[in-house]
């Protein structure tokens, strides 16, 4: 009992951090409407930035902890200026989809960088709160766990005065019911938001800095804490910072009660260790707990938003562009040397796990992180099916494909009243359950060693990466996997491309354009997103059979959470809807061409195709939202090149557009709004689809 | 012959009745407008029928119940409408927007239809875009047109899967005096046609020249029914639309 209580009271040092990354997601959501994937890597940042300072890790001479912690700070509330003035605010006007893409550019961006700076090793914080402890109930208790939850307390008081009581406070929340109203009323939306993400940056700062002694400072563990509070925030639906508070120290109690629970016997076990994974699934679960109990749509904000997501081009001449690419590809396969050939392998696997996103978030307009997860749920149980029950190449990759669709398609049943920007956040909290709970696990999964791959005979004739025929260089990686992996990739390259061309595509645009007007034309929008997340699991399917295949083992860092994110934003600076940008997408993801090409020639680690990765994910989303592919197609100025109009500019031609606009102005919110002829208690789900159908 | 029959309609919003007891029929070939000041329920009786709005009541299409159905099996069974704030598919082009209501598969057939190009035949969205004056706009995207022409792409959109009713929420809504004159001249050879139309708009010149029947809606209720003559100098309409004290100031040469 003792125990239990100890661990309790621990758990309070994880749940003030929670709760800190916590509020800092509501307070940016509510100054700017955008939901910051980026809050725990703020938190992260200051934590590296003390400790850095403390260690003299700059100049070799350390500073004590008052100005360490002041300086960390104001570095965190830098990156917070930047994100603002760099990204938030030249999206304020674009989907909701786009903004959070940005803040996953700051994410990887940040993480990047930091390992850049500071090297891969985890730091060592010294702790600035006394380590003195407390008896309470029989239990020793380290008082600093107490300090942490009474600062975020404090911090959640402050915030709940001032939002309730000031004149800040009342013109943010102004601003998030009607941007349009507040810009008459002489309030500046965007001062506001840059005030509430620098107030975001100082809180989940403070909190990175004060909780890095109690956890892992490296770049993974406080950035992916923005899971758990996002799963906060969920509770408090964006808005209440005492419910996000409660809702983040109870999580952090949570998980503590389980780190108690995993040292008792009944405790389930993988290998005579504790079973991996089971607090990523408990947040998973809290968020989707979250999501049914406060409703799946977040609270609408009043700004006004242009809903365009990039454009879908019809392919043209597929045919002559698919034939030269796989000439090109073959003819490359032979005579490159093994590591290219090895890169060019793997780029090609790339582009086929990124066609999935093209059909689920290019056409459909489905933000689903779990695509990848899919594919490494494809890839293990191929290596079980090949190692453990011996079944053999034609019909193991084939069950392995086939599990992992129809768990798509169990996903896609389960999220079907979950869209864009919710969905968005499930499937993020999925994929890092799937990864600890089923990857990591050494039972299911490959453990933290991977899980070996044998390669494929069909009628006694290797196609795997060991086969006879050896390329110029007579080195493995043989091509002839190689060229396995180039049929599949062009044929399912053409068959997403001509998917845009069916009925069957046009229906998915449609969905994606518009649910209520498609469902109005007679579409069946649930069947149609089911097929498409079928599609999609499909190829997530075989691109992880080729993975493992290519690799001769699959392991859990393959198909996880952090390397899912990597990819969208690569899919994103490809050309998230075209299958081209799929390719360019394959090109540039880890340990492809690109990024071999970097380290090889210029000593050039995969961090920095991250940094660069992420940093061109925001200037893509700014400058060019067709990515990469779209760049080329001639009808541009459509869609992207009118820039950024002043708000008052949009309201008055949004104002004016309703009695005599010329198209496109005369879209705003109000017009959507009316035309449901019901008093929407919030605005349906994430704006992107104006209207959710029942 | 009765294609829409709606009994005992209501609709709630919460506390607030938006809708009760409303009985409406459109006949083949009938053009029936439906008006009323703001808030009198009309946008929601196009989302009631067509499946948008929960309600308590009976929609029957050509003698089949609807009330049970989802929105795009409504659609199917020939009920199509239009919105007044158009909601095109805007990354496709008018004629794909056409298509997208015309072709109406099956769960096989669009399975079969993930395995192969399908080239619709287009007849039925020719027609519709013809009938609408924009044959010349088919490939150009929905978003390149002016709002004239964007609502006359949705409203092309409804009548190309050949409904047996099509209702249209406010299609004169931002246009211009000579293009209301041709969309009233267009919907009255739609309905000529044989397509039974519901017509809500706020111009009651235009509903009033080119329906059959008038059904006006006040608070949720049908306070007048009747051909347009009747409708113009009923009291009750009168005092709905401009208040009991400002009667005698109507406009009684509105639509002539």
């Amino acid at each position: 009992m003792q125990l239990v209580i100890l661990f309790i009271l621990l758990g309070l040092g994880t749940g003030a951090l929670i709760a800190g990354i916590g509020l800092g997601v509501v307070l940016t959501y509510r100054g700017s409407g955008i939901i910051n994937l980026a809050t725990g890597a703020v938190a992260m940042v200051a934590g590296y930035m003390f400790w850095a300072l403390q260690t003299g890790f700059f100049g070799g001479y350390g500073l004590t902890t008052v100005p360490a912690v002041l300086v960390s700070l104001v570095v965190a509330m830098g990156v917070g200026v930047v994100m603002e003035v760099a990204a938030f605010r030249p999206l304020r006007a674009a989907s909701p989809l786009a903004k959070l893409a940005a803040s996953l550019g700051f994410l990887l961006t940040l993480q990047a960088a930091m390992v850049l700076i500071f090297g891969d090793a985890a730091k060592q914080v010294k702790p600035i709160l006394p380590a003195d402890t407390v008896t309470i109930v029989g239990a020793t208790v380290p008082v600093d766990r107490f300090i942490l939850a009474g600062i975020v307390i404090v911090i959640t008081a402050v915030l709940f005065a001032v939002y309730r009581w000031s004149r800040f406070g009342l013109a943010t929340r102004a601003a998030s019911e009607s941007e349009g109203a507040a810009v008459y009323a002489g309030l500046s939306p965007n001062e506001l938001s840059m005030v509430n993400t620098l107030l975001a940056c100082l809180v989940s700062g403070l909190l990175g800095i004060l909780a890095s002694s109690l956890v892992q400072l490296d770049s993974a563990t406080l950035p992916l804490q923005i899971v758990p509070a996002l799963a906060a925030a969920l509770f408090a639906r964006f808005t209440s910072f005492v419910i996000t508070c409660t809702a983040g120290l109870l999580i952090g109690v949570a998980e503590s009660l389980l780190d108690y629970a995993s040292t008792q016997t009944w405790f389930p076990t993988d290998h005579g260790n504790p079973m991996p994974g089971i607090k990523e699934l408990l947040v998973f679960l809290i968020i989707v707990v979250a999501m049914f109990w406060r409703g799946a749509s977040l609270p609408g904000r009043g700004e006004l938003t242009e809903k365009r997501l990039p454009f879908v081009p019809q392919p043209e001449k597929l045919a002559r562009t698919a034939s030269i690419a796989a000439v090109v590809c073959a003819v490359a396969l032979i005579v490159l040397p093994f590591d290219f050939r090895r890169a060019l392998t793997l780029s090609l696997v790339g582009a086929v796990i990124t066609m999935s996103f093209v059909v689920i978030t290019g056409y459909v307009g489905q933000l689903s992180v779990v695509q990848l997860a899919l594919s490494g749920v494809a890839g293990f149980v191929l290596s079980h099916l090949l190692t453990d029950a011996g079944i053999p190449f034609p019909v193991s990759p084939i069950i392995a494909v086939a599990i992992a669709t129809v768990l798509g398609l169990l996903t896609a049943v389960s999220a079907l009243r979950v869209r864009g920007v919710s969905l968005a956040v499930v499937t993020l909290a999925a994929s890092l359950a799937i990864e600890q709970f089923v990857f990591v696990n050494g039972t299911w999964g490959g453990g933290n060693g991977g899980s070996p791959v044998a390669s494929p005979y069909v009628f006694g004739v290797d196609l795997g990466t060991d086969a006879p025929f050896r390329g110029l260089d007579g080195a493995v990686p043989s091509p002839i996997f190689g060229f396995v992996a180039l049929v599949i990739a062009v044929a399912l390259g053409l068959y997403v491309a001509n998917l845009r061309r069916t009925g069957l595509g046009r229906r998915m645009i449609a969905v994606r354009a518009n649910e209520r007007a498609a469902a109005a034309a007679g579409v069946n929008v649930r069947n149609v997103k089911l097929i498409a997340f079928g599609i999609s699991s499909f190829i997530a399917g075989v691109a992880g059979v080729l993975y493992g295949y290519e690799l001769g083992s699959v392991s859990a860092v393959r198909f996880g959470a952090q390397m899912a994110l990597g990819l969208i934003a690569f899919a994103y600076v490809g050309g998230i809807t075209m299958v081209y940008g799929a390719v360019f997408a394959g090109l540039i993801s880890t340990e492809a061409l690109f990024p071999y090409a970097l380290e090889k020639w210029f000593g050039l680690s995969g961090n920095w195709a991250l940094l660069v990765g992420g940093m061109a994910l925001i200037v893509t989303l700014l400058l060019n939202p067709q990515g990469v592919a779209g760049a080329s197609y001639e009808k541009p100025l459509l869609f992207s090149k009118t820039g950024h109009p002043s708000l008052l500019a949009k309201l008055i031609s949004g104002a004016s557009g309703k009695g005599a606009g010329t198209g496109t102005s005369g879209q705003s919110v109000p017009a959507q709004a009316t035309s449901a002829g019901a008093p929407a208690p919030e605005v349906p789900l994430a704006p992107a689809e104006p209207g959710g159908v029942r | 012959m009765t294609v829409l029959s709606v009994r005992g309609m209501s609709v709630n919003f919460g506390g607030v009745q938006a809708l009760s007891n409303v009985d409406i029929e459109v006949g083949e070939g009938q053009l029936v407008g439906l008006i009323g000041p703001n808030g009198a329920g009309k946008t929601t009786f196009i989302d009631a029928i067509s499946g948008f709005v929960r309600c308590r009541g009976r929609v029957e299409l050509s003698g089949r119940d609807l009330s049970r159905l989802p929105a795009h099996a409504r659609a199917r069974r020939g009920l199509a409408r239009t919105w007044q704030s158009i909601e095109l598919f805007d990354d496709l082009t008018v004629w794909e927007n056409l298509a997208v209501a015309v072709e109406h598969t099956s769960v096989l057939e669009q399975l079969r239809e993930m395995f192969r190009g399908r080239v619709v035949t287009p007849v039925a969205c020719q027609k519709a875009l013809e009938t609408l004056g924009l044959s010349d706009h088919a490939q150009r995207l929905a978003t390149e047109l002016s709002h004239a022409e964007r609502k006359l792409v949705g409203v092309a959109r409804a009548l190309a899967a050949q409904p047996r009713l099509i209702c249209l929420d406010e299609p004169a809504a931002g246009l211009d005096t000579t293009q209301r004159a041709d969309l009233g001249r267009r919907l009255r050879a739609m309905a000529d046609g044989g397509t039974a139309t519901l017509l809500v708009d706020h111009d009651m010149g235009l509903v009033l020249s080119v329906c059959d029947h008038v059904v006006v809606l006040d608070f949720g209720k049908v306070i007048a029914a009747g051909p347009p003559e009747a409708v113009r100098q009923n009291p009750a309409v009168v005092t709905a639309y401009l208040g009991g004290a400002a009667a005698e100031v109507v406009p009684t040469g509105a639509g002539s």
